[in-house]
């Protein structure tokens, strides 16, 4: 059991990484092109896997919407977005913007969906989320940040 | 390269939360498309989709380059690390962990990545300390989410 949650756990931390990664490209490049290098690379790899292991058009895949086929494209801005931010405010506030964001409209889209879920949880997750928004756009007071750096004691 | 956390923008912080909310519809094509198919195939489609977009995109855009300089080798590979995390996760989602837990480790994986990533700079990205501001809202973000992932009934 601690195995597979080690495991959960590299794949958030792989996340990070490849944000890191697809954000230095961009900074030498553009972030749309960043976007395509990414999901080149990551075809050629997961299309390799498929070779080794099989199994790529088990089940019934011709059956999905047409809707359905909609990820890549809007995956293509996904990680440009990422790419272009991450230089800009920092990995820390992307990754936790970006899980705000996602949690979010999440909630919306199970509303819309008509999906059960608790409405007091709801509630009280979307408003600490939008509490956490809150705080990370508040400006901080002009010289806090400075008199922080210069309270250490001389000897 | 700022030692110090660099002050929040609100458009930018805006953008990544729509930058989150663009991952919850990718989810849901993606997730739609593994329903029907295997996870090995619903990861393989938005990238080879992807990559034709990104490309068509790149053509029609043409985006400067921000350097002559050419980037490291390596930051070509931030594909790898996703498609590992697709393994990652269609192997820990089938255990007792669920999708629920999958997606809990799987956020704290990427806020612990994304601050060691920002205090050390990572890749050649800016070096930033978050503040303390930072962390409470970090704080208040990920209870929020785990309030909705474990009791929300979003998952």
């Amino acid at each position: 059991m601690i195995i597979y949650a080690l495991l959960a756990l590299c794949a958030g931390l792989l996340v990070g990484l490849s944000r890191q990664i697809n954000g230095r490209l961009a900074l030498s490049t553009s972030a749309m092109e960043s976007s395509f290098w990414n999901h080149l690379v990551g075809f050629l790899f997961i299309s390799l896997i498929a070779l080794l292991a099989g199994g790529l058009f088990a089940s019934n895949p011709g059956q999905s919407p047409w809707w359905a086929y909609l990820g890549g494209p809007i995956g293509v801005i996904f990680i440009a977005a990422g790419s272009w931010l991450i230089p800009r405010i920092g990995a820390a506030r992307t990754a936790i913007m970006i899980i705000a964001g996602q949690m979010t409209s999440g909630v919306v889209l199970d509303i819309l969906r008509g999906a059960s879920g608790d409405t007091a949880a709801r509630v009280i997750g979307v408003l600490l989320i939008l509490a956490g928004v809150w705080i990370a756009q508040s400006k901080p007071k002009q010289g806090v940040s400075r008199t922080k750096k210069t309270t250490n004691l001389d000897p | 390269m700022t030692d110090r956390s660099t002050p929040p923008n609100l458009p930018h912080l805006l953008a990544a939360f729509g930058t989150g909310a663009l991952l919850t519809l990718m989810v849901l094509c993606n997730g739609t498309l593994a329903a029907h198919g295997s996870l090995l195939f619903a990861s393989w489609v938005p990238h080879l989709t992807g990559s034709a977009v990104a490309l068509a995109l790149l053509f029609l855009l043409r985006p400067k380059r921000t350097q002559q300089k050419r980037p490291p080798i390596w930051a070509y590979l931030g594909g790898v690390s996703g498609g590992v995390t697709v393994m990652l996760t269609s192997a820990t989602m089938n255990t007792a962990l669920a999708l629920s837990g999958t997606i809990a480790l799987g956020l704290a994986g990427q806020v612990i990545f994304s601050l060691f990533a920002d205090i050390r700079g990572l890749f050649g990205l800016p070096r930033q300390m978050p503040a303390l501001r930072e962390y409470i809202s970090l704080a208040l973000i990920l209870a929020g989410s785990l309030i909705l992932i474990f009791f929300g009934g979003s998952a």
